[in-house]
């Protein structure tokens, strides 16, 4: 199932130029793997030393910050958007 | 070969590139460059094509290495770039230094970090690895940062000899190494000692900026948080070098860049005081010691016509190695002077940039 990735314009250059594009995965989690394995220049700024993401920037899976996901293994639906966000909290 | 200049100049949003020829009379200005990004640290590297590495960071997205073979007008994020491994708890927050190897060693790269480490490059900036005989010194739980993070804004190469190095931690002190950077002693005997509350004798110095001296390796040059240092030893020990440049009676002079330039003569731009952090009397007055001189003198005012109540930062001062040589600075508040006749007398570069970071001369044949 493809869903929407959409990631600020500041990184986009790890992600060929593009702030939105399509990605294929059958769940959230796997999304989420993939978007690092296939555009690897994104993962120093998604996720810090330990693995975390990153203290000012935020996953959203729909309306859904995937922090308070208790479970990500979600099938994908068509329609569903991966939103790479900026905390307020980043400046 | 024609020569020209590129100054980089690094700033909180972006990189730009001064132009000009030899004479330095007339400048273009490009950029920014990697917008939106801090750019503590930049490098004009022409040791194979001409390269740009930009040490960029942000709040956000953390620090990484990005390089241009266009003259800034395209990056390229470095895959394989500086990073600590999880098991070191540590966190990469910005690149502060970059400078190129030893001549006999024209493929490496070294990079100073935040939180402070050393790593290096052997091919030509593709691959990196942390030379963690730093950061695994018996030390570390010793360090501290200054206010502007624990950084490692200074790496020195001994001219001589490819295996010397020397680092500058901020609020650390000063370590040298004597294999290639595998093992360090740190070498602050004589600096004055800011309180960082930590019982190590042995660190906890706030190094602001440390120059080697263009004639003898031995001699090293500081600006400390408490004052101006000399090392005639290779840093083994350190007395004060402050005759004509202490600004208020019983401070230490303080400020951040201190610079050398291909002939010795040394420049400051020292600040009111560590609680001002600004220039004194809204003057940027550049102080300068002329070689064979042996005290320092307020060499001329870079903006005598109106107050400028803003700071220098350590890597925003410079020396080109054209003759004669050009001095640079730039300001907190984005404004980038140049003197062509040894800091007497300045002109301002066109534009008001922002906060800038850093400076770096870069010399480019055609």
């Amino acid at each position: 199932m493809q869903l929407e990735v959409s990631v600020p314009l500041l990184i986009s250059d790890c992600t060929r130029g593009r702030t939105r594009f399509p990605l294929e995965a059958g769940t959230l989690a796997e999304a989420l793997r993939l978007l690092v394995e296939t555009y690897p220049l994104l993962r120093v700024h998604l996720y810090n030393e330990q693995g975390n993401v990153r203290e000012h920037v935020l996953l959203y899976y729909n309306d859904d910050n995937i922090a308070w996901l208790d479970d990500l293994d979600i099938p994908i639906q068509p329609g569903d958007k991966l939103r790479v966000l900026q905390a307020v909290s980043g400046g | 070969m024609a020569k020209r200049m590129a100054l980089l100049v690094g700033t909180n949003k972006g990189v730009f590139l001064y132009a000009s020829d030899e004479n330095r009379k007339e400048w273009s200005l490009k950029g920014p460059f990697l917008p939106g990004w801090e750019v503590y640290s930049v490098l004009g590297d022409s040791r194979h094509g001409n390269r740009i590495f930009a040490g960029t960071s942000h709040a956000a997205y953390g620090a990484t290495i990005r390089v241009s073979e266009d003259f800034g007008e395209t990056w390229t994020q470095i895959e394989q770039g500086p990073s600590y491994p999880k098991e070191t708890g540590f966190s990469l927050n910005r690149i502060w230094q970059l400078v190129p190897g030893h001549p006999s060693e024209p493929d490496t790269l070294f990079a100073g970090a935040e939180e402070a480490g050393l790593f290096v490059s052997r091919d030509r900036g593709t691959t990196w690895r942390e030379l963690d005989g730093l950061t695994k010194h018996p030390t570390r739980p010793g360090w501290f940062p200054g206010a502007g993070g624990m950084c490692l804004h200074t790496i020195l190469i001994d001219p001589r000899n490819a295996r010397r190095m020397w680092v500058a931690m901020s609020a650390v002190g000063v370590f040298r190494t004597e294999d290639g950077g595998e093992t360090w002693t740190p070498r602050n005997q004589g600096l004055a000692r800011v309180p960082t509350g930590q019982p190590q004798e042995e660190v906890g110095f706030c190094v602001h900026k440390m120059v080697l001296d263009p004639f003898n390796p031995d001699t090293l040059y500081m600006q400390e948080h408490g004052g101006v240092f000399k090392s005639t030893d290779g840093g083994d020990s350190w007395f004060t070098i402050e005759d004509g440049v202490t600004l208020r009676d019983g401070d230490a002079p303080f400020g951040f860049p201190i610079v050398v330039s291909p002939g010795g003569d040394l420049f400051l731009l020292p600040l009111e005081s560590s609680e001002q952090r600004s220039v004194s009397g809204g003057k940027l007055l550049v102080y300068g010691m002329y070689k064979g001189e042996n005290r320092w003198s307020p060499v001329g005012d870079a903006a005598p016509d109106e107050p400028h109540h803003v700071s220098v930062l350590r890597d925003a001062m410079a020396v080109d190695a054209f003759d004669p040589y050009g001095l640079y600075f730039g300001t907190t508040s984005g404004e980038l002077f140049c003197s062509l006749d040894r800091g007497r007398t300045w002109e301002r570069l066109p534009g008001q940039l922002s906060r800038i970071l850093c400076v770096k001369p870069w010399i480019v044949e055609d």
